[in-house]
């Protein structure tokens, strides 16, 4: 897995991709955790994973329930297919705020 | 001037050679360098130096006192410079003004306080050694004595540049010669060689003891025709000279024993032997030349310095390892009290699965973790009514965390649902529950209901599973997808209830372990690739059929990579034990 970060506007985005397995979810959560206690609200870039376990989906859930607590916004953006379906089949999908690009987020923020 | 261009901050003064100037330069005292190069001129006669001397005394007589010392070993005493000139030559003579002026150019006050009598008792000992070492070459003894007096003339310059460094002399020169060059480099952005090569041209050195000093550091090792040259000897001297300045003596030692070794042929003892007439050397040199030096350390206790320091590295290295397979044997206990532990944990998992069945009971299930423990569990139990509460459900994440989050929700279900028989009610307490205890995000993934025998229909509740499979005696397939989030995850989500019909059908229920599991030919089962293997194996007994499943994960060298779980619902009307 890679794992970059960048921001725009009041938003941090985290950009996964590769495999967000077991070996690899506890980055992306201390990543999703530090940003949303620097108080920002945060995007989670899936559109480059091509694999996630459910680890990788507890540290997406640990960042929503966390962004919910501290009134932060939280969301997925361009999340791919593999991953989509991941989300699809455990219904996540209508739990997660999810949005094709960050452009479209920002805009309906906006 | 370059004095200006200080910067404490990076501790880097020079911006390159270039910036040096040769006016910056120290000036050799005149009369010895007219000498050195009326005495490097072809044309030179014994009227001219006669001349010169006269414009000095002082140093005429300086000259004559060298001259005649032990240490150059002339048989009779020398009067005047012009008979020293035939004694010992017009080449010997230079070397001798050359070493004078080099003495007389830099005191003390110059440097910013540099402690000058360890310079010079560096310099004397490359400037024996390069003499030592120069007699067994066949090469020139005054060309190499005068090279190695002056081969780190350099860094005294520098230093006279730079005194804001002075305080730095003391650790550089306990540095050997590769490390202190690079610790130079860092401090001062310049190496001595480069500055000595500027001096050479600002003096007028002859043109081959400038190429020796401009690269003594650039040449290591043997030389290409196995002839030591000049450059090789000052390379060596530099190293000989670390035996007694580095720190690191047992390490400096092995490297100088080895480029005695390759260089001249000279086995260890001769090379210890070699080594210990540098201290004696020094002090003869040092009184030729009329430098103040302290009494020199004698390679003996050079020796004893740095056998002691190889014992004790040695000591060091032997309690290192003891410590570390100390370290090893107590890994290796906790790993066993730890695996015991676990082993323990993994029993008690067991014992949370349900009891085996007999074979008319309608329901069967199998839990095969790719660890220790498992994060997946299945239940069943009967109701007084005659129904059959069931679940299979799958914990994120692996490991002790998500083992213990499973005997947690396991056991609630079974204590809860003795009481609850709405399984809607039951997964929204549970749901409940773990969203406010779970944590780092954890959830369940459950698919849970109520199977009445006498109607052969099932209440079935998916929240975030794999769909359900309700494969039909014909081969039709139906399939169930999650109506709901896992548990853990939204505080108040509605589980929707589907009722379905199973009498002559197989309803599985099962985990992503199976669907992600690689099979022989080494891919993932995939969706497809189960309900093949359920269409293949129908008509073996539920708990043989089950097994067969498991097996086909476990034939292969690969380990699993996830724990596998199936439940099984087959009415036992509508098994089909007839076979073709």
């Amino acid at each position: 897995m890679e794992l970059t970060v960048h921001n725009k506007g009041d938003y941090t985005i985290i950009a996964l991709s590769g495999e967000v397995d077991l070996n690899y979810s506890p980055q992306a959560r201390e990543q999703i955790l530090k940003s949303l206690g620097d108080k920002c609200n945060v995007l989670i870039d899936l559109s480059a994973v091509a694999y996630i376990d459910s680890s990788g989906v507890a540290s997406l859930v640990e960042g929503f329930q966390a962004a919910k607590s501290s009134q932060l916004e939280f969301g997925l953006v361009g999340v791919s297919n593999a991953a989509l379906r991941v989300l699809q089949l455990a219904r996540l999908d209508k739990v997660f705020p999810i949005h094709a690009t960050v452009e479209e987020c920002l805009g309906s923020d906006a | 001037m370059v004095k200006g261009i200080f910067r404490k901050n990076t501790g880097v003064v020079a911006e390159s050679i270039a910036s040096i100037k040769p006016a910056d330069l120290p000036a050799p005292p005149q009369a010895a360098l007219q000498i050195m190069r009326a005495c490097s001129r072809e044309d030179f006669s014994n009227k001219e130096l006669a001349e010169l001397a006269a414009t000095d005394p002082v140093l005429t007589a300086e000259l004559l006192r060298v001259v005649n010392s032990p240490f150059f070993g002339l048989s009779r005493e020398v009067q005047s410079i012009n008979y020293a000139v035939n004694i010992i030559g017009q080449r010997a003579l230079r070397n001798l003004a050359l070493c004078i002026a080099v003495r007389d150019t830099l005191r003390e006050q110059d440097l910013g306080g540099l402690d000058t009598t360890t310079y010079w008792e560096d310099s004397l000992r490359r400037a024996v050694s390069a003499r030592q070492l120069g007699k067994q070459a066949g090469l020139d003894v005054d060309d190499c004595f005068t090279a190695g007096l002056l081969q780190d003339f350099g860094l005294l310059v520098m230093f006279y540049l730079y005194p804001e460094l002075a305080a730095d002399w003391p650790a550089l020169r306990r540095l050997d010669p590769d490390n202190r060059f690079a610790r130079e480099e860092e401090l001062f952005g310049i190496t001595h060689d480069k500055v000595v090569t500027a001096l050479a041209k600002a003096w007028s050195l002859p043109a081959e003891l400038m190429e020796a000093l401009g690269t003594h550091h650039q040449c290591q090792g043997v030389p290409a025709n196995d002839q030591a040259d000049i450059c090789h000897i000052l390379h060596c001297a530099d190293w000989l000279c670390a035996i007694f300045s580095a720190d690191d003596k047992a390490r400096v030692l092995a490297h100088c024993h080895r480029v005695m070794q390759e260089g001249f042929g000279f086995e260890t003892a001769q090379a210890d032997a070699f080594f210990a007439e540098i201290p004696q050397q020094v002090e003869s040199a040092a009184v030729a030349l009329g430098l103040h030096i302290k009494l020199q350390t004698d390679f003996d206790q050079i020796l004893r310095d740095a056998n002691l320091r190889l014992a004790e590295e040695n000591r060091s290295y032997q309690e290192l390892t003891w410590q570390l397979e100390k370290a090893v044997r107590e890994r290796d206990k906790y790993a066993a009290a730890l695996n015991a532990e676990l082993e323990l944990a993994r029993e008690i998992q067991q014992s949370l699965l349900p009891r085996q069945q007999p074979a008319s009971f309608p329901l069967s299930g199998i839990n095969i973790s790719a660890k220790q423990l498992s994060g997946d569990f299945y239940d069943y139990f009967l109701l007084p009514d005659g129904r059959i509460y069931f679940n299979l459900a799958d914990v994120s994440g692996k490991g002790m965390n998500a083992a213990l989050l499973m005997a947690k929700t396991s056991s609630l279900f079974r204590c809860l649902g003795k009481k609850i028989h709405n399984p809607a009610e039951l997964l929204s307490l549970l749901n409940a529950e773990i969203c406010e205890t779970s944590i780092r995000g954890m959830f369940v993934t459950m698919t849970a209901g109520i199977y009445h025998p006498a109607t052969e229909t099932v209440e079935l509740i998916n929240a975030g599973n794999l769909p359900a499979v309700l494969l039909h005696a014909d081969g039709n397939v139906q399939t169930i997808k999650a109506q709901a989030p896992p548990l853990g995850i939204v505080p108040d989500c509605e589980f929707p209830l589907v009722k379905l019909g199973v009498k002559d059908c197989s309803l599985y229920l099962y985990t992503d372990g199976v669907t992600e599991g690689h099979v022989a030919s080494g891919e993932e089962l995939g969706i497809k690739g189960f309900l093949k293997m359920l269409w293949e194996l129908r008509q073996q007994p539920p708990a043989e059929r089950l097994q067969s499943i498991v097996s086909r994960f476990q034939t292969t060298s690969m380990p699993l990579r996830d724990d596998i779980t199936i439940l099984l619902i087959e009415s036992r009307h509508g098994r089909n034990t007839k076979v073709d």
